[in-house]
């Protein structure tokens, strides 16, 4: 009987998986340390900040840069990111104060299927009807007529670009970034709005002063976002063009480590250092997801904190 | 008169402040109107005109069959081999919500969540793939079961971290212990949520392909048996069909995009509309 009360039986049932997951956790980590290090061994520090594929049968004549998918990582993600933040604030704002009871449900309901469809629907609309619409309304219309400014001067042939994978990673996190924002400004206590509109504020000027208090959850939802936007793999790989350019070009083709890993993947074999070369880009990937996701759920936990205080 | 003028100017303001948030709010869900609307223009023709082939046939016969039976036995597997962790995980970090290792257990499951899912891939590779020598079921279906296991986990410990305390003390007051408490009474209480939990897990795996690119290798032309053998999946094979470069390909990419698509809808409105409160994605 008192052995009985001693042996804590749920942390005996429990444990085990909890010590699966963190096993799992660090052997991720390490295999992804371990798989690089050949590459990280012979190209040095140029393997992340040259931009070269020069893949040969002879593995002396490889030759290996990820300049150009780190940075497509990031300017789409970021492209992303500029794209969700009006979008996602507004939905918030209007869901939150300006929609009729009827609407606000429903609206609801549709920002959650947003974040929830599956990527390769994304990917599919995408590649087929989002992109020749960019081309022909957008990206040329851009070309011809403001080609002086830099960011437009890169000819919209096929219209697979950074631009393209920035806009749909925009409409794919939208939603998700949304939801975090939504939630924090139906936290806002009511005293606060009461206040505001007794002074005698508009409504923008009311919105304006709330959006303010909640600037912390702002801030964390857009950066679990430009995380979401990192990992995004097969929608972007069907619209970036899979090529490596290292511009700021909007209209230019580009890649992402994402896209990269799953181009790329199936025929590194072939080759000696190729493998490596991409576990080590992986770890890239891995490593600023981590950073940006633990900052990230950071600030939404110092929010929570501050919320329900 | 100046007084006049500067309140003129703030409802001026608050007007275009008004046009703008219900401009970009419906902006931010015209997509989906889109993306459906051109899935039924696209996808529907293809799937009438096949009618039932569609469904069962292999794609030689221009069906997706056993790519739906790959994505079923893909998602039963990871199931499987994902839930029990994820159950036990998430019931660990409720219990001991202050303790470090359930912090960090939580913090690493969140993390977990939002790990780019190509890696899993890649990762279920290395460890899997290579060492037996050829795509398999189970190595996609560990590599969903990943990605899975955080979204039950997490899942799991919001619904039990919702049932009152008090359930709990009246458990430990009839003597109880903590295994019984948690197992039997808040378990049990936190069914529904735990349930929704697993419903979405396994909606959000079954519509994955990143995952699957490296580990499930594909198979389109006979029905899986074997685990142990390559096996395809609905995404990855509308995945392969858009990147072919025949129009036939595309016409089957869209009808099995309509497929899912509905079979998406099908679960997640039910279960969405069946509760009350936000779930978060």
């Amino acid at each position: 009987m008192n052995l009985r009360k001693k042996i804590d039986e749920f942390k005996i049932i429990t444990l085990p998986a909890i010590i699966i997951v963190f096993i799992l956790f660090i052997l991720i980590l390490g295999f992804y340390f371990f798989s690089a290090l050949p590459a990280i061994e012979k190209y040095g520090i140029n393997l992340f900040i040259t931009n070269v594929w020069q893949a040969a049968e002879e593995a002396s004549k490889e030759v290996y840069g990820l300049a150009a998918p780190i940075w497509g990582s990031i300017y789409t993600a970021t492209i992303a990111v500029l794209i969700a933040l009006p979008l996602s604030l507004c939905y918030a704002i209007f869901v939150n104060d300006y929609a009729p009871k009827k609407l606000k449900y429903p609206l609801i309901i549709i920002s959650d299927i947003m974040a929830g469809l599956p990527t390769i629907i994304y990917g599919i609309w995408g590649a087929f009807i989002l992109v020749p619409l960019l081309r022909d309304h957008i990206m040329k219309f851009l070309y011809e007529n403001l080609s002086f400014i830099p960011l437009f001067d890169y000819p919209p042939l096929s219209g697979y670009s950074y631009l393209s994978a920035g806009i749909l990673l925009g409409i794919m996190v939208t939603p998700f970034a949304a939801a975090i924002i939504r939630e924090a400004y139906a936290m806002i206590p009511s005293v606060y709005k009461e206040g505001l509109i007794a002074l005698g504020a508009t409504r923008y000027e009311t919105t304006k002063v709330l959006i303010k208090y909640i600037k912390p959850a702002i801030i964390s939802g857009l950066i679990l976002a430009f995380g979401r936007a990192l990992g995004e793999t097969v929608a972007v790989s069907l619209v970036i063009g899979n090529s490596f350019n290292l511009t700021y070009k909007l209209f230019a083709p580009g890649y992402t480590i994402s896209s990269l890993i799953a181009n790329q993947f199936g025929n590194a074999v072939l080759y000696e250092y190729m493998t490596s070369v991409l576990y080590s880009a992986g770890l890239v990937l891995f490593v600023i997801g981590l950073i940006v996701n633990i900052i990230g759920l950071y600030y939404l936990k110092r929010w929570r904190e501050y919320v329900f205080q | 008169m100046s007084s006049n003028k500067h309140k003129a100017i703030r409802m001026i303001k608050d007007k275009i402040f008004l046009f703008i948030v219900g401009a970009l709010t419906l902006l931010a869900i015209i997509p989906l109107f889109h993306i459906i609307i051109s899935i039924f223009e696209k996808g529907l023709p293809i799937v009438l005109e096949r009618g039932l082939t569609f469904i069962t046939g292999t794609l030689s016969e221009g069906g997706i069959g056993p790519a739906i039976v790959g994505t079923l036995m893909l998602t039963a597997l990871a199931t499987i081999i994902g839930l029990p962790l994820a159950f036990l995980a998430g019931a660990y970090a409720y219990e001991f919500p202050n303790s470090f290792i359930g912090r960090a257990t939580k913090m690493l499951l969140q993390i977990m969540l939002e790990f780019p899912t190509i890696l899993v891939g890649t990762f279920v590779m290395g460890i899997l793939v290579i060492p037996m020598g050829t795509f398999s079921a189970l190595a996609g279906a560990l590599a969903l079961a990943l990605i899975l296991t955080p979204y039950v986990a997490v899942y799991t410990e919001e619904a039990m971290a919702e049932i009152p305390r008090i359930y709990k003390e009246g458990g430990y007051a009839l003597g109880c212990t903590r295994a019984q408490v948690i197992f039997k009474v808040i378990t049990k209480m936190a069914k529904k949520g735990i349930l929704t939990g697993i419903l979405i897990g396994m909606a959000k795996v079954a519509g994955e392909t990143a995952p699957l690119l490296f580990t499930a290798g594909g198979l389109y032309e006979v029905y899986p048996t074997n685990p142990l053998e390559p096996v395809g999946a609905i995404p990855l094979l509308i995945y392969t069909l858009v990147q072919s470069p025949s129009i036939e390909d595309h016409q089957i990419a869209w009808g099995a995009s309509l497929v899912m698509l509905i079979i998406f809808l099908a679960i997640f409105i039910p279960i969405r509309y069946s509760l009350k409160d936000d779930i978060k994605l």
